[in-house]
């Protein structure tokens, strides 16, 4: 009898979840967020900060007329955008329309990431905001 | 020569009494008129008729012929103080002790849209540029609300730029990371942010209390603000901004379909500006 409620647990479960369009959880994996965080360190923290707390006096353009780069916590506004748009800045990159310089200021990574990771660099970014940041972004990525 | 004296000096009193007995009303009636005339702001319909918001009430001026549209019944103390046109050609009209309205014109009533704000202290108001169910308000300290479908849910999105905000603004200027940009006029000067409330910085260095703000649909980058009275116009979306010769001390501002760019002036006139800088009455 235990053996045939292991085995209903271990494949019907998964199946309505698939059949759900979705998760069972909508917390990332842990290994997508180790991941994401391994990448950010290697490619982001550079600019954004080891701990994404982003550039001194983000809000003002620097001494070339440039946005710097803004964190990613809770104190920034990453929070504020889609996954969707998220995305679509990390692998094509971003320059501030009134930037007083042509070139991207945050660089394209779609030709040095995967689609995955990518991702995950997301999904280690949601871990830095309140629980209330997060709805908010939910909300706006639907 | 004492009794001339007396005499003419009471002919001279007579005749200074009679004079402000005379004068002093009329005064009083042209600036009770000219204050009932002013012009708090200003849209236009989907017909292209302007929509006039005076302090003796709402109008829409088309076809050389003024309509009164009656305002909402509200509690006493209500200010009607904005109206926007919404993307699908809404009217929409807020104020403080108002709340946000918006008009039925098949039906000519207006329906309130305040079931999910927190109070009715609405100082500014504005329509997204291309979403017709997206409009946005503020109110004071309890900072800006959303609102993504036509006024049934509004929510807080942000505190808005660090001083209050007297004029509002959405535009689909290129440039944003999301669907376009927010200008809000303060006391300060213009602050703009992106549309995702990302954060409220200055646009450009034009200092002073903004009573109104537009732009141009046709070309968006172009940015008209009111600083006390004065027209001001900035063709970089906000960076830089020039002064403007205007017909008057300026009250309030819109681009209509029909009429171009049109100005409200002290006293309750309107003005088009015409492609060489000239302005053009707008009689009603």
């Amino acid at each position: 009898m235990n053996k045939w409620i292991g085995l209903l647990i271990l494949f019907v479960v998964p199946a309505i979840a698939i059949a759900s369009g979705r998760p069972a959880s909508t917390d990332p994996a842990p290994a997508n967020v180790a991941q994401g965080r391994q990448i950010y360190q290697q490619y982001c923290a550079a600019c954004h900060g080891r701990q994404a707390e982003g550039a001194a006096n983000w809000k003002k353009p620097d001494e070339k007329g440039e946005m710097p780069p803004p964190p990613h916590d809770e104190t920034g506004h990453t929070w504020r955008h889609s996954d969707a748009m998220l995305f679509k800045m990390i692998a094509e990159g971003w320059r501030h329309p009134f930037n007083k310089t042509d070139r991207l200021t945050m660089p394209a990574f779609e030709d040095s990431l995967t689609e995955q990771e990518i991702q995950s660099v997301i999904e280690y970014l949601k871990t830095l905001w309140t629980d209330e940041q997060k709805e908010y972004q939910a909300t706006e990525s639907q | 020569m004492n009794a001339i004296v007396f005499r003419l000096k009471s002919a001279l009193l007579r005749f200074f009494l009679i004079t402000l007995a005379v004068v002093l009303p009329t005064l009083a009636h042209a600036q009770s008129t000219g204050d009932s005339q002013s012009v708090k702001a200003l849209t236009s319909n989907p017909s292209g008729a302007l929509v006039v918001l005076r302090a003796s009430g709402l109008f829409a001026i088309g076809g050389g012929t003024s309509t009164e549209i009656p305002l909402p019944t509200s509690d006493a103390g209500a200010q009607p103080t904005s109206l926007a046109k919404g993307a699908d050609g809404s009217i929409y009209l807020a104020g403080p002790g108002l709340g946000v309205w918006r008009y039925n014109s098949a039906t000519n009533s207006w329906q309130a849209l305040n079931d999910t704000l927190p109070d009715l202290g609405v100082t500014a108001m504005a329509t997204h540029a291309t979403q017709a169910g997206t409009l946005y308000a503020y109110l004071g300290e309890d900072g800006m609300f959303r609102s993504r479908d036509g006024g049934a849910e509004w929510v807080k999105v942000d505190g808005g730029p660090r001083e209050p905000v007297q004029a509002f603004l959405h535009s689909d200027m290129p440039g944003s990371m999301e669907s376009g940009w927010l200008f809000a006029g303060t006391t300060r000067g213009v602050a703009r942010s992106m549309d995702c409330f990302c954060f409220w910085g200055d646009a450009g260095d034009l200092r002073g209390t903004v009573s109104a703000i537009s732009y141009d649909p046709a070309a968006p980058e172009n940015v008209y603000a009111v600083v006390e009275g004065q027209l001001h116009h900035s063709n970089d979306g906000g960076e830089t901004w020039a002064n403007v010769k205007a017909p008057g001390t300026v009250t309030a501002l819109t681009f209509s379909p029909v009429h171009g760019f049109v100005t409200a002036v002290e006293g309750g006139n309107l003005f088009a500006h015409g492609d060489v800088g000239e302005w053009t009455p707008v009689y009603e």
